[in-house]
């Protein structure tokens, strides 16, 4: 961290200044992601027989044998449904917790921990839990029973398998995205509300014109990070539903687990990554350029 | 640069490591390493058995979780990790790999080993006429009842003589009876609810086959007359409401155990399980066939083998020895869970405890064990595409248990493995 | 609305999140076969064990899972400490000054956090075993250590703090590392600390990884001696919750402590 000692007024050189702070997060970031990555997509490009064990190099081979490989394609579609409708809800649902988790009440803080704390419990445990709650005989549908409504189906059928998983992945996320904007929501002076609530403005439109756009920043961290990590579940998917019933929930990052790790096809599931990162980096590339429009 | 320090150093710790080993032997102080999906509690009687009887050697175990043990185990020895000597393997994985070179040779132990193991134990270690594995454990699977609930239902038991076994036809008559009659929440449960282990069986009852056919074993055949009526017959169980959606393999014995359920198909494991389940009165008998079809029983478990990169060769097969092929050894993997020895010699001591595990419940259970180790047992199919089969069928199996049309469904598997078999050539 | 109403609210919702976890607590409470017995049919008994017993938790103590508890803490600790640094230094980096190219840095540390990790994990680990870092801490802690989603959301909050702060301290004559560390780090502790959770969680749940590289006895971690408890045939369901509560209040407490940074903000330290 030497390039940041010179002290004085020289704003000069700040790209060394920037790098000396960055070198340490670079070198981690390049050794323990991007260069496994690299060697990722080179065995994406070669082929192992499981047969006689021989490694050829078969270009885009494997791109085009998953192209061709309805499972894939299926789990392309699952994946972007999921997204369409787990993020606007988990971003909603994250913004309104935050919002009346910011106010004062009896016992805030330590309700707030409560809502927070479904991100710390291991996945293996929301795993059982919610095998538990989900089962036709379980928890869930004996509290529907109370409630007058007939039992559900839950995880066992196609038509909603997928929103059970939502249900449960937004109970894990919700509060630790809440968290980030409960963090911004902290900055914004109160002033601002002072001044417009004096100017007569209601509730919605204060939420609407003061607080939306000061929580701009980490709202774009928020709706990023989501899209990302939605994008990348399937310690749930794996052990809640196999991917099914009927392909319904193979999201295509379980599909990559299974190949890689279950039935061990490295190669083929190392393109199926690559495809997998193209896509993610496409949405997040729009969501900047949207955020940046905004501006 | 830190790369070609670290071979350096690879070298050094390669060129000691052989040094060591021309020189002092077996028997300086050496510590073999062994890896499977037990508890440690298991393995430690027979651990234990052999370094008593191999002063200075220590066999360190390590525990991988159990859905993990597969796939850790591939990447590990695809890597060549050396710090594995030993390890646990699934006796259909054995062909797959073996052909991929993570398994020692061990083909001059093939008569010592044919004339050791059970029948049915030997053939599953063998691969392109090579042997590569020592078989440790089989399983077979029974027919648990209620008493209590039969006995409400006014059912008499299925008797556990294996040469008066029921069918499947009888034993879900009896089930809807207790259903109806005995307060049964469930009619029969197999316990392995989704997996080709337990359903495999169901098939080739009905002369189904096994799925799997071809000179080299990788060309699926589900679709047979078979198949499609054994799936049928699964899916109407759940659809019925015979069984339970929903529940997972681990949920069901707890099902049995609370006395919500008049029939189980479990293993031997269950009998230590179900005795010591309190204020649960059951009985155990063969496992059922369809009426007019064939007599099968799953078995088959854990087999244990080489690692290739292990710098302890010598004493790893010393160490397989005791465990497979000395009756003694054999007995204590055994002794702390309930498994059966596929060794002859230990699995004819082994019958009387068994037996006497859960005092008058689990009467008989030891005559059943002898006469399917002899007469019914069909191993899994032996083929290199063997995982990739498994996990494309228990997707299958949940699907159908769940209610999709069965020929439909076993069609699809069919393009699903053959899609993932054209990957392995 | 008052006061009572957002009362009310708050505690139906904190109490919806919770629900599932008393469950897992009073399961792990109860004896084997008594676990499922009353989730069919919604009764007091549901929640509350008629027969509680801490035979779960004693026989915890008696397994490795104490020792897999104090790896876990260790791993995760270093790695939000030394973490934390490297973050906070990369995200100063990102946005106190401005230059030519910080873009493409900046699209480097998002285009990292879109890798998933698992799946490189498999090529990474093959580095580590060159390396010789298998069954080691150093092997454990590293992966965790170049996370790009903590630089980017701590770059995200950094972007907030005024320039003309800066612009001032520098005229008095404070150095860059001065400006990190006596502007910034006080500035952000929200976000710190819910990069510091990030951090934390991402270390606490690893599960792949540590079976990737080796776990011998003595560097097992929590989430896999977790794991460990289910045998083959048969899960024990109570000793299963009674580990996974141990490795859910662990967290729950350190949250809690950290609690109260969550309310301090540029706004509160009185220096805006």
């Amino acid at each position: 961290m030497t390039g940041a000692s010179p002290r004085g007024r020289s704003v000069g050189r700040p790209v060394l200044v920037s790098l000396a702070f960055l070198a340490p997060a670079l070198v981690a970031l390049l050794v323990l992601r991007l260069i496994p990555a690299v060697m990722a997509f080179a065995s994406s490009l070669s082929h192992t027989s499981l047969v006689t064990g021989e490694t050829t190099f078969v270009g885009l081979g494997n791109y085009a044998t998953l192209f061709a490989d309805p499972t894939f394609l299926q789990s392309v579609r699952v994946t972007l449904v999921f997204s369409l409708i787990v993020n606007p809800l988990q971003i909603a649902a994250a913004l309104a917790l935050a919002v009346l988790f910011t106010r004062r009440f009896a016992g805030v803080r330590f309700l707030r921990v409560l809502v927070i704390l479904p991100i710390a419990v291991p996945p293996a445990v929301s795993a059982a839990i919610w095998s538990v709650a989900y089962r036709p005989d379980g928890l869930l549908n004996s509290v529907l029973s109370v409630l007058g409504v007939p039992p559900q189906p839950f995880l066992t059928s196609p038509g909603q398998a997928l929103w059970s998983l939502i249900v449960l992945l937004s109970w894990i996320g919700v509060g630790y995205w809440m968290m980030f904007l409960i963090a911004g929501l902290q900055d914004i002076p109160t002033s601002l509300y002072e001044a417009a609530a004096i100017d007569g403005a209601s509730a919605w439109a204060r939420f609407w014109h003061v607080t939306l756009p000061l929580l701009r920043r980490p709202l774009a961290f928020v709706l990023v990070a989501d899209t990302v990590s939605n994008f990348l579940v399937f310690a749930p998917v794996q052990m809640l539903t196999n991917g099914g019933p009927q392909g319904s929930t193979n999201v295509t990052m379980f599909d990559i687990f299974t190949r890689a790790y279950s039935v061990g096809d490295l190669n083929l599931a190392q393109a199926e990554v690559m495809l997998l990162v193209l896509l993610v980096l496409a949405v997040v590339i729009v969501q900047f350029r949207l955020l940046r429009g905004r501006d | 640069m830190k790369k070609s320090l670290a071979l350096v150093s690879l070298l050094a710790v390669l060129a000691a490591g052989c040094a060591s080993g021309g020189g002092g032997g077996d028997s300086a102080s050496k510590t073999l390493r062994f890896t499977g999906p037990e508890d440690p509690k298991t393995f430690q009687p027979v651990i234990d058995g052999f370094q008593a009887k191999n002063p200075g050697v220590k066999v360190a175990y390590t525990q991988i979780p159990f859905d993990q043990l597969n796939s850790t185990l591939q990447q590990r020895l695809a890597a060549k990790d050396d710090t594995i000597d030993v390890y646990t393997v699934d006796q259909p994985r054995v062909a797959a790999l073996a052909t991929r070179g993570f398994l020692v040779d061990l083909s001059d132990w093939k008569d010592r080993v044919k004339q050791a193991a059970l029948p049915a134990q030997y053939e599953v270690n063998e691969h392109n006429g090579k042997l590569w594995s020592v078989p440790v454990w089989t399983s077979d699977q029974f027919l648990f009842y209620n008493r209590t609930l039969l006995k409400k239902a006014g059912i008499t038991p299925p008797p556990s003589d294996p040469a008066k076994r029921w069918t499947w036809e009888q034993t879900i008559e009896a089930g809807k009876k207790a259903q109806a009659e005995g307060g049964a929440q469930w009619a029969f449960i197999p316990e392995q609810i989704e997996q080709y282990y337990q359903l495999q069986s169901l098939a080739e009852s009905l002369g189904g086959g096994s799925g799997i056919t071809g000179p080299d074993m990788l060309t699926p055949d589900l679709t047979t007359d078979g198949w499609v009526k054994a799936m049928t017959w699964y899916r109407d169980l759940f659809a019925n409401k015979l069984a339970p959606r929903g529940v997972g393999s681990f949920q069901t014995s707890p099902l049995f155990s609370e006395g919500k359920v008049a029939f189980f198909a479990g293993g031997p494991w269950d009998v230590g399980v179900f005795s010591g389940a309190k204020d649960l009165d059951w009985g155990v008998a063969p496992y059922p066939y369809f009426k007019g079809g064939k007599q099968v029983t799953p078995t088959g478990s854990w087999s244990w083998g080489i690692n290739p990169a292990s710098e302890n060769q010598q004493l790893a097969r010393k160490f397989l020895e005791y465990a497979a092929l000395d009756p003694e050894g054999n007995l204590l993997t055994t002794k702390a869970t309930t498994i059966i020895p596929s060794n002859r010699a230990a699995f004819e001591k082994y019958v009387p405890t068994l037996d006497a595990l859960g005092g008058d419940k689990s009467k008989g259970v030891g005559a059943i064990l002898t006469y399917d180790a002899d007469h019914t047992a069909v191993a899994r199919p032996r083929s290199v595409g063997y995982i990739q089969f498994e996990d494309i069928m228990t997707k299958a199996f949940a699907d159908i248990r769940n209610g999709a049309e069965p020929k439909t469904r076993l069609e699809q598997a069919t393009q699903e493995v053959k899609t993932a078999w054209a990957q392995l050539r | 609305m008052s006061r009572r109403l957002y009362a009310l609210l708050g505690t139906i919702i904190g109490l919806a999140f919770a629900l599932p976890l008393l469950w897992a607590l009073s399961s792990s409470l109860r004896g084997g076969s008594e676990i499922f017995r009353h989730i069919s049919r919604l009764s007091w008994e549901t929640l509350v064990p008629v027969d509680p017993t801490l035979g779960n938790y004693a026989s915890l103590v008696t397994g490795d899972f104490g020792r897999a508890i104090l790896n876990s803490l260790l791993v995760a600790l270093v790695t939000v400490a030394v973490g934390l640094l490297i973050s906070a230094a990369a995200a100063f980096g990102l946005s106190a000054v401005r230059f030519r190219g910080q873009g493409a840095l900046f699209a480097i540390v998002v285009l990292s956090f879109l890798i998933p990790f698992d799946a490189i994990a498999i090529p990474l680990a093959t580095l580590f075993r060159d390396w010789d870092l298998t069954n080691t801490y150093a092997g454990l802690i590293l992966p965790g250590l170049g996370h790009g989603l903590a630089i980017f959301l701590l770059r995200q909050f950094f972007l907030a703090i005024p320039k003309d702060l800066v612009e001032a301290a520098r005229i008095d004559g404070l150095g860059w590392f001065g400006v990190f560390a006596r502007i910034y780090l006080p500035l952000s502790r929200p976000a710190l600390v819910s990069a510091g959770l990030t951090l934390f969680i991402f270390q606490w749940q690893s599960y792949v990884w540590p079976l990737l590289i080796g776990t011998d006895a003595a560097h097992q971690l929590g989430p896999i001696a977790l794991a460990n408890m289910r045998g083959q045939f048969t899960i024990d369901y109570g000793q299963l919750f009674a580990g996974s509560i141990v490795l859910t209040v662990i967290p729950l407490l350190i949250i809690l402590r950290f609690q109260r940074h969550f309310t301090q903000s540029i706004a509160t330290t009185g220096l805006k």
